[in-house]
């Protein structure tokens, strides 16, 4: 056995899935892959569904761990002129086993399902949808109550769930993240995560400055033109602080002249006329003298009950948040040290050794947060301590960490007023704008109405066929005696909404902004002849957004749209509303 | 109920018009797969697809026309396989060649009402940009990396041209940084790509793109040693295969030649002095390491780990050159081997090299993950952003074909929550623009008689009324100007103008220039008692805005392509003050394939690596 176990696997590269993950792993690392890896994707389909099919290919191809797609309708010829991943022989078939079977096709190493089963039995069963990591789900659904039952069943175990609309030129989709979804690799711009802590030097530091700028003024003219800029801009801090009472350069304008004192240090008797880590020195100044101050986003965090009372149960995020703001509290509101040094002209060797004192300090930081989330750890009582690669992480880019608050997917009913509760007077002051996208959202909220509105009515009659029902779908004059439906048009004519949010937060936003009355109007109009169909580029449009957010949650890295993004297909324009 | 009837329903009168339309879809890679797709599923009648590549592993994590069985195919035939079975009734035509190939010539441009770009590389985009403005056919253009994505839709005289804007180039270095004072690990993966590796396995190149050489006169003697130096390695490079091989490259990159530049003293007065390597006591320590270290790409190597990488993976490479060497004819060019990203082998040796370079100079060592990025320009590609940005393609098609060019946008994709896509309109035409911003016409020449004299005197002097001073260029280089009127008496075909190359003619009138003329050469025999050479048609040219400097004639039509190619970070004022005639002919000659049309002189062309461009791509 023993020897079995030290013979050398054979010599190969990274393995083929490596490789072929390659371009992707440079966005989310191993870590956003092995979370991708292990998602369980539900969709739930009740249409054509050809945005959430897309959607699914796009999450395929980077190596989703499974999918089930839950469709109870065969396949048509009007899904072969739409749907990419159905062919001619699959017409008649089940269209849940057909997407899957060309589906798999992709990407052999994602786990792929099939239900042909209507969406209804996920509304009717809360336990139904707990397996699942994520829950895509398309618009309309056979009326409200579906919607919101498989909505609140997603919210109750905090499972992340999409509602998707696409029709003609149109699209919508609202994301219903869990009350408290954290992300702590949000991937800020690498130019906004330095942190040089000028206004805060430490022992090393100092002694690094002393030993290359205490004689600035003899150095030869080599020396001069290679003293790093951060060590620069301290010199002339201390120069600065002799003359103003000790105090740094606090607003722009002493920031400029702060500037003009580092521009003055260079010498100009060679023959560039200048000296480029002078200029460099400069051109930090503005971005590199800020007095500590942590973003809102992180001011959140830090505020919040769950960072402020941990208990044995407290996830490692909020643990971890408490550690940090411990330490910015004892440390005059300082963050710990990032540690990274950006490139910068100067002599390889003194680079190295500042890049050291910089390194160096970001790990007693991190040392010190440790400490006191070990400490924490025993206090509350947890039973396993948190790895000291995710409190790095956290410490390393806490400026940026975001904290969403999940909100809920608004269904309109037939039979009530949608509560805006502390959005409306917000959505009521977007509406002003005749450019806004906001009519459209309106518009889909109007369908998923008189969606609900025709199941209702088709309840009262119930039709005896297929055909008698196809022909009340399609608002067709149905044989015999019955008047006919409203068409989508006539009814979402007579359902817009009105809302004065100063009185009464529940109707629908008024539309007494003409532009917006007739740009809902329009999408009625677009929705009513498009048919209930989806056109296939709209459709892939929407499904790359979709995927592209899926991933975000389930990587847990970048922020996702909060929460409700609007597509006008037509004017190639996208907007993201909070609602 | 037929399957195109929402398309129908929803597109209106447009809908006919696309069934009928002539697309061509220049790139199948990752947009292109997506863009296919939806040109298919959209009803557009009849699609050509051109892309000289085959098929990789790592394309599969988003080109979904694309499968394992796949691998080593052809790109177009493949994606055009694939797409076919999805829809019957429409056309597709696949090309596995390169759209700079001479069959690709502006009349078959001209045959089709809307091209597609998607492209992975900047010389393509260029040329496919200059032969719809030639042929006038409108051009989506579109790029992605990483989750940023772009879309543009060109227009001849309405809009932009690719090249009304300056691109980026890649970043260079001054040659002594990297031969001798490195001070970054970029440095040593450069030393150990572009010196390194070219010296021991590849074609001994002195214009490595990635080499700035502007300092190079203030260092002359430094560049001198380091010429001596390279013949040196380049006489190890004989022993390849012989047992101590390994020994020989490592001592004199690793130990000698560190060794004299410890000895030039002015050169560590202020910077830290490199530490030589020893071969046996690296050795010693190295003994128990085994070479499939090499797999763990995501840690940085101890100093055994890559000395025991570096030995192995130059004996893998020494093998696989001496086999093909084995293999070829004598009457063919020796072989040589190519750095690769993807190449497994030629990847360690890089990551290797590069790291016991970092350690002699005591800079952080990388693990060979970011090396295969900083040495492959790896551009971050998925496939959410190719879909959506081929979306984006095309709607603005049905913009452009709608003739709303007035609503046609510049569309870009981002990362940020807070809107998805952005747009913008679209800018008219850069009247500086060297390559929109010229009057171009056909020029009908006889190929049995006409000559240079010809087109100066009957056609640029009498007919269009040029003075004295203006220049003839074509992509070898100038053919006339005032000084250079060796060439009048020759005839076109033995200058090597072709049909269906360009001639530039660049006024150099000091009062009033006339914007640059590009002239299409169209053969055609004439009678005897007409001109030997004609216009088709008469020309109205434009004069330059008032503002713009007058160019240099230095032949140069195209001038980004001269800083993409070689120039780089040279400065503007060197080449003014510097650069004599002579020095732009050679330059010219170097330029040649990038720009040449329809000539076979392709293989000259110095590439460093697809994705040179400064949005864009997706390979």
């Amino acid at each position: 056995m023993a020897e079995k176990a030290t013979t050398p696997p054979i010599l190969q590269g990274p393995t083929a899935k490596e490789k072929k993950y390659d371009r992707q792993l440079r966005l989310w690392a191993a870590s956003g892959q092995a979370a991708l890896e292990n998602a369980k994707v539900l969709f739930l389909n009740s249409n054509s569904g050809v945005v959430g099919v897309e959607t699914l290919k796009n999450l395929i191809l980077p190596g989703v761990g499974s999918f089930t797609i839950v469709d109870e309708t065969k396949v048509s010829e009007l899904d072969l002129g739409v749907n990419f991943f159905l062919e001619e022989s699959s017409l008649g078939r089940w269209r849940a086993e057909e997407t899957c079977k060309f589906l798999q096709e992709l990407n052999p190493e994602v786990k792929i399902n099939a239900l042909r089963e209507s969406i209804d039995a996920f509304a009717d069963d809360p336990n139904r949808l707990e397996q699942y990591s994520l829950v895509l789900l398309i618009g309309p659904t056979r009326n409200a109550r579906v919607l919101e039952r498989i909505c609140q069943h997603a919210d109750k175990s905090s499972i992340p769930l999409f509602y998707i609309h696409c029709q003609g030129f149109f699209s919508q989709f609202s994301l219903q993240l869990p009350a408290q979804f954290p992300i702590v690799d949000t991937h800020p711009d690498p130019a906004s995560t330095q942190d040089l802590r000028l206004l805060n030097p430490w022992p090393e530091l100092l002694e690094l400055l002393e030993k290359k700028t205490g004689n600035l003024g003899s150095l030869s003219d080599h020396d001069h033109g290679h003293v790093p800029y951060v060590l620069i801009l301290l010199h002339f801090l201390n120069v600065w602080k002799a003359s103003h009472d000790g105090q740094a350069p606090a607003n722009y304008s002493e920031k400029k002249q702060f500037k003009a004192l580092v521009e003055s240090g260079a010498r100009t008797n060679n023959s560039e006329g200048g000296e480029e880590n002078f200029d460099e020195a400069a051109a930090a100044v503005l971005k590199s003298l800020n007095t500590p101050s942590i973003s809102s986003g992180l001011r959140e965090v830090f505020e919040s009950d769950d960072c402020q009372n941990l208990k044995s149960t407290s996830a490692n995020f909020w643990v971890i948040a408490n550690g940090i703001q411990k330490f910015h509290t004892s440390h005059n509101g300082i963050l710990p040290l990032p540690g990274a040094l950006p490139d910068m002209k100067a002599q390889s060797s003194d680079y190295i050794q500042l890049q050291n004192i910089y390194k160096a300090k970001a790990r007693s930081d991190l040392a010190a947060v440790t400490q006191t989330i070990r400490s924490s750890e025993q206090e509350v009582g947890r039973k396993s301590s948190i790895e000291q690669a995710e409190i790095e992480a956290f410490c390393k880019g806490a400026q940026f960490v975001k904290l969403i608050h999940g909100r809920p997917i608004r269904v309109a009913k037939c039979s009530a007023e949608i509560d805006w509760s502390d959005r409306a007077k917000a959505l009521s002051q977007e509406i002003q704008d005749p450019d806004s996208l906001l009519p459209i959202y309106f518009a889909f909220l109007a369908l998923d109405r008189y969606q609900d509105d025709i199941d209702r009515i088709q309840k009262l009659r119930k039709p005896t066929d297929d055909q008698q029902f196809n022909d009340i779908m399609a608002g067709r004059v149905v044989s015999g005696a019955v008047p006919p439906l409203p068409t989508f048009a006539e009814s979402a004519h007579f359902s817009t909404p009105a809302v004065d949010p100063e009185h009464d937060p529940k109707p629908w936003p008024r539309f007494d902004i003409p532009e917006a009355r007739e740009t809902f109007d329009n999408v009625v109009k677009e929705l009513d002849r498009a048919d209930w169909g989806e056109l296939h580029n709209i459709a892939a449009l929407t499904g790359g957004m979709v995927a592209q957010e899926v991933i975000k949650v389930i990587t847990k890295q970048y922020v996702p749209v909060n929460n409700t993004c609007v597509l006008d297909g037509i004017a190639s324009k996208t907007a993201v509303f909070k609602i | 109920m037929g399957r195109d009837r929402f398309a129908k329903q929803s597109l209106g009168y447009l809908y006919p018009r696309i069934k009928q339309s002539r697309t061509l879809m220049v790139g199948a890679g990752g947009i292109g797969c997506e863009l296919l797709k939806n040109l298919v599923l959209t009803g557009f009648g009849e699609i050509h697809i051109v892309d000289l590549d085959t098929i990789d592993l790592s394309n599969l994590n988003r080109q979904f026309l694309f499968r394992q069985e796949h691998i080593k195919k052809s790109k177009a035939l493949v994606a055009k396989e694939s797409a076919a079975k999805f829809n019957p009734h429409i056309k597709l035509e696949a090309h596995h060649a390169n759209i700079k190939d001479p069959q690709f010539n502006i009349e078959w441009f001209q045959s089709f009402g809307l091209v597609f770009n998607a492209l992975d590389n900047l010389d393509a985009r260029r040329h496919v940009n200059k032969m719809c403005l030639a042929a006038n056919v409108a051009l989506i253009e579109s790029g992605t990396t990483g989750f940023n994505g772009q879309v543009q839709p060109i227009i001849k005289g309405k809009t932009e041209c690719y090249d009304c804007s300056t691109k980026e180039v890649p970043k260079s270095f001054p040659v002594c940084t990297i031969r001798s004072t490195p001070s970054q690990p970029i440095h040593c993966i450069v030393w150990a790509k572009s010196y390194l590796f070219t010296e021991m396995f590849g074609t001994s190149e002195d214009e490595t793109p990635e080499f700035d050489h502007s300092e190079d006169s203030e260092n002359a003697k430094e560049i001198e040693n380091l010429r001596q130096e390279s013949q040196a390695l380049n006489s190890i490079r004989q022993s390849m295969g012989s047992d101590d091989f390994a020994r020989k490259v490592f001592d004199k990159v690793f130990k000698d030649d560190i060794n004299r530049l410890r000895s030039m003293e002015d050169m560590w007065k202020t910077r830290k002095q490199p530490n030589a390597l020893d071969f046996d006591r690296i050795s010693k320590g190295a003994s128990g390491t085994k070479p499939y270290v090499a797999q763990q790409d995501q840690k940085a190597w101890t100093v055994a780990e890559t000395f025991t990488v570096f030995c192995d993976s130059l004996r893998r490479l020494s093998a696989r050159l001496q086999t093909s060497q084995a293999q070829s004819g004598a009457d063919t060019a020796a072989p040589v081997l190519i750095f690769d990203k993807d190449d497994e082998d030629t990847l360690d040796f890089v990551a290797a090299s590069a790291n016991l370079r970092s350690i002699i100079f005591g800079i952080e060592s990388k693990s060979k993950f970011d090396i295969k990025q900083m040495a492959g320009n790896i551009i971050p590609a998925i496939a959410t952003t190719n879909a959506m940005t081929a979306s984006l393609c095309v709607m603005q098609a049905f913009k452009v074909m709608r003739g709303d060019i007035n609503k046609a946008k510049m569309v870009f994709l981002e990362r940020s929550a807070a809107r998805v896509i952005n747009s913008d309109t679209l800018k008219p035409p850069n009247p500086n623009c060297n390559v929109c911003g010229v009057m171009s016409s056909a020029l009908i020449v006889d190929p049995n008689r006409a000559t240079l004299n010809d087109l100066v005197e009957d056609v640029l002097k009498t007919q269009l009324g040029y003075g004295d001073e203006f220049s003839i260029n074509n992509e070898v280089g100038t053919l006339y100007d005032p000084d250079l009127d060796d060439n009048l008496s020759k005839k076109f075909s033995d200058l090597g103008v072709k049909a269906d190359s360009f001639l530039t003619i660049i006024d150099d009138d000091e009062e009033s220039p006339r914007v640059n003329l590009s002239l299409t050469i169209l053969e055609k025999s004439l009678p005897g008692d007409t001109k030997a050479v004609q216009l088709p048609g008469k020309l109205d040219i434009a004069r330059k805005p008032k503002d713009v400097p007058a160019p240099t004639s230095n032949g140069d039509t195209n001038g980004h392509v001269k800083a993409e190619s070689i120039g780089l970070k040279r400065k503007r004022s060197l080449d003014e003050h510097e650069n004599g005639v002579q020095q732009d002919h050679k330059r010219g000659k170097i330029q040649m394939p990038s720009k040449a049309m329809g000539s076979q002189v392709d293989d000259l062309v110095i590439e460093d690596d697809s994705n040179d461009g400064a949005i864009v791509i997706d390979d």
